[in-house]
Parts: C-alpha cells; sequence; structure tokens
C-alpha cells in the first residue's frame, strides 16, 4: 500500500504534548511478548535519541534564534516520544536480557536492510557488519548463562540462531579502517539513504547502552565483555555514519530523519502485533508528519529546495522484523574471513590490522575469548541455538 | 602502561551465594516456563518441583541473606522490610495455589501473578541486596552462605510428607511450609556451626 508522508497531515504540533499520565505506558511482559515486539521498541528508540542528538547538534550550530526556537519545540515532542517508546521495556527484565535482545535487533534489522538494499557497495557494508553482530549475540548469550542460568532462545525465541559470525576478537580493526566511502546524495536510491540512518541511529545507541550498563555489572567477565563490545560498537558507528553524503545540509539532513521516522513508525504500525504497542506507533507516526512537514518548510526557507527533490515520492516497502536464518548462513559462508582495509575489504589480515591486535590484546585472551571458557569449564559446552542444522563453516562447528 | 593485573575469574555457585541464588532466579524462571508450556501430569510434576525450589530460595533468602544484610549494610533494615513485604505476598499466593489442580482454569492466572510477583522480587534483590554484599567483599562469608543454600537445598524433601496430601491440609500445613521447615533446619545446621 502507497503512503506519500508529503501529502499526509498529522497532528498539529501544539496538540503533540502529553501529560504524565499519557506517558506512563504499560511496559510489556518480557516472557510473553512477540519478540519483535521488543525489536520495534528498541529500535525506535535508537531512532529518537539519534532524532534528540541530532536536532541539539545543529541547535548548536544554527545562529539563527528563531530556528533555535522551532528546533526545541519539535525536540521536546521528541524527547517525550522517546520516554513512550523506551518506557515500554519492563523493570524485569535485567540488563543482560535486553542486551540480547539489543544484539537480536542489529542481527536481523541489519540483516533485513543488508537483503533491500539497492547499492552494491553499501550492501556490502551491512552485510560485513552483521556478522559481528552475530557474533555478539553468541557471545551475551553464553553470559547469559553464566550468570542468569537462562537459554538466550528464552528472549529471542527461536527467530534468530545463536552460533558463531565473524569471532569478536577479529573486529578489532585499526580505526582508520573503519572508514567507508559515503554514497552520492544526488544519485543513490532515497531508501539508501533511509537505510543508512537507520542502522547508524541503532548502531550508535547500541554503543550508548553498552558504554553505560556494562559498569553496573559485578561479574568481572561481564564487565570486560561489554568493555570489549562497547568498543566494536565505536567501530560500527564510524562504519555506518561515513556512508552517508556529508555534502547533505543540515535542513536536508533534518528532513532526511524526519522523513525516516515516518517510514520506521508507518511501517512498524503496519506490522505490529501487540495492539498497545501499535497504537503508540499509529501515535507517533501521526505527529511525526508533522514534524517532517516543519522540516520540509525550513528547508524551503533556509535552502531555496524544495525537499521533493530529494525524498522518495513515497514510502518504500515496510521495513519488516522477520528471520533472516538462511540469508545470515549464506553470508557466513562466503564472508567470514572478509576484513577493512582503506574503504574497501579483503580477506587476508595486513599489516595494520596486525598492529592494532597485538597492541590491544597484550598477548592474552581478549574477554570475548575468555567468556567461553569460562562457559565451557562451567557447563562442558556451548550455548548455541542453531535450528537449521549444523554451523556452515566446519571449522566452528562444536568440538564435542 | 597501568601495572598489569592478575584476572579476576567469575565467582563459582558453590563458593559465592550471590552466584548460586542468581543462578536460582533463572531456574526459578525456567520452571515458570516448563509449567506455563506442559499439560496434565507434566504440569503437575513440574509445578511440584516449581513449589519445591521457590520454597528453599525463600527460606535460603530469609534465614541467610537478609539477616546479614539487616546486619552489615547500612540502611539494611529497611532494604530487608520491603523484600520481606515481598516474599509474604508471594508465599501467600503459592500457597493458595498449592491447594489448587494445575489444570483447574483458575490456576493459570494465578500462576501468572505469581511469576511477575517472584521476578519483581528476584530483581529487587539483585538490585538493592546482592550489589550490597558483594560491596562487603568478604569472600569468606559468601562462600560459607553459598554452603547453607547448598544444604537447604539437599535435604529439603522433594514429596510432602505422608497424610498431608489433601487440598484441605496442603492449605494449613502443607508442602510449602513443610519444605521450607525443613529448609530452615538445614541451613541453621550449617550457620550454627561456621557462622
Amino acid at each position: 500500500m502507497a503512503f506519500s508522508p508529503l501529502e499526509q497531515r498529522g497532528i498539529p504540533l501544539d496538540r503533540q504534548l502529553r501529560n504524565w499520565r499519557e506517558l506512563n505506558v504499560t511496559p510489556i511482559d518480557p516472557d510473553h511478548c512477540d519478540p519483535y515486539t521488543r525489536c520495534r521498541i528498541i529500535t525506535m528508540n535508537g531512532i529518537e535519541v539519534e532524532a534528540i542528538l541530532f536536532s541539539h547538534q545543529f541547535a548548536r550550530h544554527c545562529p539563527d534564534p528563531e530556528v533555535k526556537r522551532q528546533l526545541a519545540r519539535t525536540r521536546y515532542i521528541e524527547a517525550q516520544q522517546q520516554k513512550a517508546v523506551n518506557w515500554l521495556l519492563p523493570g524485569v527484565s535485567s540488563v543482560l536480557e535486553t542486551t540480547i535482545a539489543y544484539e537480536q535487533v542489529a542481527v536481523d534489522l541489519t540483516a533485513w536492510v543488508a537483503r533491500s538494499e539497492p547499492d552494491a557497495y553499501l550492501k556490502q557494508a551491512y552485510g560485513f557488519g552483521v556478522l559481528e553482530d552475530f557474533d555478539h549475540l553468541y557471545r551475551y548469550a553464553n553470559l547469559y548463562e553464566m550468570i542468569e542460568h537462562r537459554k538466550a532462545e528464552s528472549v529471542v525465541d527461536g527467530l534468530t540462531e545463536v552460533m558463531p559470525g565473524r569471532p569478536t576478537r577479529m573486529h578489532h580493526r585499526h580505526p582508520v579502517d573503519n572508514v567507508r566511502e559515503p554514497y552520492d546524495k544526488a544519485r543513490t536510491d532515497p531508501l539508501s539513504k533511509l537505510h543508512a540512518l537507520t542502522v547508524m541511529s541503532d548502531e550508535q545507541q547500541t554503543m550508548n547502552f553498552y558504554m553505560n550498563v556494562g559498569p553496573t555489572y559485578m561479574e568481572p567477565i561481564a564487565r570486560q565483555l561489554y568493555q570489549e563490545i562497547g568498543l566494536i560498537e565505536e567501530e560500527h558507528v564510524t562504519h555506518y555514519e561515513s556512508l552517508v553524503d556529508p555534502g547533505e545540509t543540515w535542513w536536508e539532513q533534518l528532513v532526511n530523519h524526519e522523513y525516516n521516522e515516518c517510514y520506521l513508525y508507518h511501517s512498524f504500525m503496519e506490522t505490529e502485533s501487540d495492539p498497545k504497542v501499535k497504537a503508540i506507533w499509529e501515535l507517533h507516526l501521526n505527529q511525526e508528519l508533522e514534524h517532517l512537514h516543519l522540516a520540509c518548510d525550513l528547508m524551503r526557507r533556509h535552502d531555496g529546495r524544495d525537499p521533493a527533490e530529494i525524498l522518495a515520492p513515497e514510502l518504500p516497502n515496510v521495513l519488516t522484523f522477520e528471520p533472516n536464518k538462511g540469508y545470515l548462513r549464506e553470508l557466513i559462508a562466503e564472508q567470514l574471513d572478509l576484513t577493512t582495509l582503506g574503504t574497501g575489504y579483503v580477506r587476508e589480515a595486513h599489516e595494520r590490522f596486525e598492529a592494532m591486535q597485538e597492541a590491544l590484546n597484550g598477548g592474552e585472551a581478549p574477554p570475548s575469548d575468555r567468556v567461553m571458557e569460562e562457559h565451557h569449564q562451567t557447563f562442558g559446552r556451548e550455548y548455541r541455538m542453531q535450528s537449521e542444522g549444523d554451523h556452515p563453516v566446519p571449522e566452528l562447528r562444536e568440538k564435542s | 602502561m597501568s601495572p598489569a593485573t592478575a584476572p579476576t575469574p567469575a565467582p563459582a555457585p558453590e563458593q559465592d551465594v550471590v552466584a548460586l541464588l542468581m543462578g536460582q532466579h533463572g531456574e526459578i524462571r525456567n520452571l515458570f516456563d516448563e509449567v506455563e508450556q506442559s499439560s496434565g501430569d507434566t504440569r503437575r510434576d513440574a509445578f511440584r518441583r516449581l513449589v519445591r525450589m521457590l520454597a528453599v530460595h525463600e527460606t535460603a533468602e530469609e534465614e541467610v541473606v537478609h539477616p546479614y544484610v539487616k546486619r552489615t549494610v547500612d540502611g539494611g533494615a529497611d532494604i530487608v522490610a520491603d523484600r520481606l513485604a515481598e516474599e509474604n505476598a508471594a508465599k501467600e499466593a503459592l500457597s493458595e495455589l498449592d491447594g489448587m489442580d494445575p489444570e483447574d482454569s483458575a490456576f493459570m492466572p494465578r500462576l501468572l501473578e505469581l511469576r511477575i510477583a517472584v521476578m519483581e522480587h528476584a530483581r529487587a534483590e539483585e538490585r538493592y541486596e546482592f550489589a550490597q554484599l558483594r560491596r562487603l567483599n568478604d569472600a569468606g562469608r559468601l562462600a560459607t552462605m553459598a554452603k547453607a543454600v547448598k544444604a537447604a537445598e539437599t535435604t529439603a524433601p522433594i514429596h510432602p510428607h505422608p497424610g498431608t496430601e489433601t487440598a484441605a491440609k496442603n492449605l494449613a500445613v502443607g508442602p510449602v511450609a513443610a519444605v521450607m521447615d525443613r529448609a530452615r533446619d538445614a541451613i541453621r545446621k550449617v550457620m550454627g556451626k561456621d557462622g
């Protein structure tokens, strides 16, 4: 069904403020919810956090007090949206459970985007990154069983397999090798802009989450694993943000942000299984349509351009959370041994990569390897959930 | 470069009461899953194991963790009072469920209520009590406490005492209370010796 955000009007901005009662949303039940409902919540939280932080940066670079006031008005509503969305997560969940859900988002969101991305270079960037999130899920799942005696399948519910991806220790590249080439804003498919913004925002939120919750752990191995994976999230944000054309003006970027929020709330409204959560997606879509119009007005006034030039005339296919097991297995079989060199990809460990590895590991096994050792000592096996058969790479099959 | 520090391994549950009890929180949640996902005699059996696990676990916390937190942690008495209120509510719900047939239509809604209460209680313990226990940094004490909890686990009966199987009697002096008594005796033996 075609949906044209530019032709729709939403709720007027001065009627968007919610009171405390309206913000006091009922959290989902972690043991009986659709895991993809939780994935959509985590995704939209990342999108709203990016909306807020982008708007703050814009305001700090903006000399016009009238524009600053306009940004502040919209941003306050976005801050309320972030609260309503993220507060759907339940307090009874442990940090590690939420972490596993974050990795399920990273896996199934990035895999879906990689499958749908029309540009080959960008598709490669998502395919490369998703194999790392996939391995993080496996490491955290083993930590979860060690500390909480629960299996990660109780969180991901068999929708996402849990087994080795590209081994986490191989993710530590030299920082300059994390910078990719950007798409060309004039020539790229509008869908590619939405994909880049979406994956960048969610990796950024994952980075923020790990950097803040990691030290709340008491168990030494947990603290160390969050540090290690937190640093890889820094690499991922560098990787994805460099895909975005830096030649986009602030106004253009603002419009792209608002358009993307319309796209995602619309997608999730169309696919949501929980009626209470769906009502929130619908309300937020109606708020975003107005934010988009206000951003378009700013672009016309200050950039002297028509936003229709840079946007898709109608929304692309709904972004869908669904299992990507077969696609991930293909990627694993073909691309596990890739690393980056400059803005491209190579199969062999080069000098700069080796030097970074040596300096960072200091001759010891990284936490992501030690968590597996400690798990093995306790359980005499690994935690995996391979619903589709043996691991595609023989060397990564579990040794009995 | 900072001076090298020896790697600290994660504490083993047999040596550390916090790791042990956190593991039990996960196992309790697994048992709730089992009860919910089964039916008939399989459900009855899973529910018996859940009742026993909860009874032993809560008794251990009451006998081992709470008194220690009360004594040694600043504001400990208030922390413990909050936890005891949660435990008492959960125990009442548990006794009530214990007198019901798991196939009764009223059973599942009550079980889900109990599940939420137990999870909230467990998470509150982890955040407000276990964090304090870690902060005291007394490995020997945590090991003794772990031993006491383990002792309770092994001595508490899996099946109710003969003669108490009827629903009416279950409610009065039922297996929940019996399991708790046995667990309490076992814990006091260990704590009296080493504590």
